[in-house]
């Protein structure tokens, strides 16, 4: 990474502006990226990636992982959703499928990221969501991403 | 003697069947993430375009590992459902024995590598088709100072075979080659000829409810998964 090694902050004003900020993002990708999510719960990290997903293209619902793990979405599992509340151990990460999608080239968007913090590749795009100053305001902090990409 | 085997260990997925001797058939596909999905498929074809009743098998065998932890359990449990089912025994083969067993006429050292991702690899080297290392995780750089002890040429063999010729060519002291493509993955074929050598050998099989897979610990998750644990364990130490 060159210039994508610059955090960039975004505050989106309601769920649609934190939709389409994902969207945006989405749409650079090519395949093969981690989107690491950081940030407590309710925070719109599945907002974000039901954008993710309609600016890659995917015509898919985009739900929750929390008790699946992970969701995949698309024909080649082109995304991949994933919740690491409950990963512990390198056992329960290999156990997810987290490595074999990773070398497939899907795209991944993990939530909860700190649980996993040392098997994140290093030019994971890192994204942290806290709360702004409206009960909707979101203050999205981007690491490792360009836009032109 | 009737052999049906399977291995999806590592970025290929094959199914065999040997009788006596005679290789009847063998399927295999290069196809990520579909082992789960073509693997009973692939097995039942085989099956019916070989005129073999599962019920005649007298032996089964899969790659127990080392290999992607996903792919391992996908064969395990998938032979130990029919031979629980055809009340056969197992035999459980390395990946990385199997993956040498096709190159075994090589005039050199045969090095298996299964990719373990973020140059670290699953390895194993063997001559004239005897082993000379076990089985082992580690990392490439580790892997290079290894094969650097043997004076004879080296033949890599197994899905990291493109990753670790990158790596090893040039730090040998002696020639280092890539396997040719046909010859390069594990094979069923060479899993259901390896069980019948060990048949062959007397060594014992193992009933389905005790075939398990074989994990490998990585270098890397000699590491915490997460920095939390550490701190965590930091805490509990200085209590």
């Amino acid at each position: 990474m060159t210039s994508g090694d610059e955090m960039q902050t975004f505050v989106t004003k309601d769920y649609a502006q934190t939709v389409a900020l994902g969207e945006k993002i989405g749409r650079t990708l090519k395949g093969g990226e981690v989107l690491a999510f950081f940030g407590g719960m309710g925070m719109g990290k599945t907002a974000f990636v039901t954008g993710v997903a309609k600016g890659m293209g995917l015509a898919c619902e985009v739900s929750s992982p929390t008790f699946a793990i992970v969701n995949v979405y698309g024909k080649n599992a082109e995304l991949c959703h994933f919740d690491m509340y409950r990963v512990e151990t390198w056992a329960d990460l290999d156990s997810t499928g987290f490595f074999e999608y990773m070398d497939a080239g899907s795209v991944l968007c993990v939530e909860w990221s700190e649980n996993i913090e040392n098997a994140l590749p290093q030019d994971a795009i890192r994204i942290t969501i806290k709360l702004g100053n409206t009960e909707n305001e979101r203050i999205i902090t981007v690491d490792g991403w360009e836009e032109k990409a | 003697m009737t052999i049906f085997a399977l291995d999806c260990a590592g970025a290929t997925a094959s199914a065999a069947l040997l009788c006596d001797g005679v290789l009847l058939g063998e399927s295999f596909t290069h196809v990520p993430l579909t082992h789960s999905q073509t693997l009973l498929p692939m097995a039942q074809e085989l099956f019916s375009n070989c005129r073999v009743q599962p019920s005649e098998v007298d032996a089964f065998a899969v790659t127990n590992g080392p290999g992607s932890f996903t792919g391992v359990r996908i064969g395990v449990a998938a032979i130990k459902g029919m031979a629980d089912a055809a009340e056969k025994p197992c035999f459980a083969v390395s990946a990385l024995e199997a993956a040498a067993y096709a190159n075994r006429h090589f005039d050199g050292v045969v090095c298996a590598v299964m990719d373990a991702r973020r140059d670290q690899v699953y390895t194993a080297c063997f001559q004239n088709g005897e082993r000379l290392t076990e089985d082992k995780a580690m990392s490439l750089a580790d892997l290079s100072e290894e094969l650097r002890a043997f004076s004879s040429a080296v033949l890599l063999a197994g899905d990291g075979t493109k990753k670790a010729f990158e790596f090893l060519s040039g730090a040998l002291k002696t020639p280092c080659y890539e396997a040719d493509e046909p010859l390069r993955f594990v094979r069923a074929s060479s899993v259901a000829f390896l069980a019948a050598q060990k048949l062959e050998a007397g060594e014992s099989s193992v009933p389905a409810g005790k075939l398990l897979p074989l994990y490998l610990r990585l270098p890397q998750a000699e590491r915490e998964l997460n920095n939390k644990q550490k701190d965590l364990q930091k805490k509990e130490h200085t209590k």
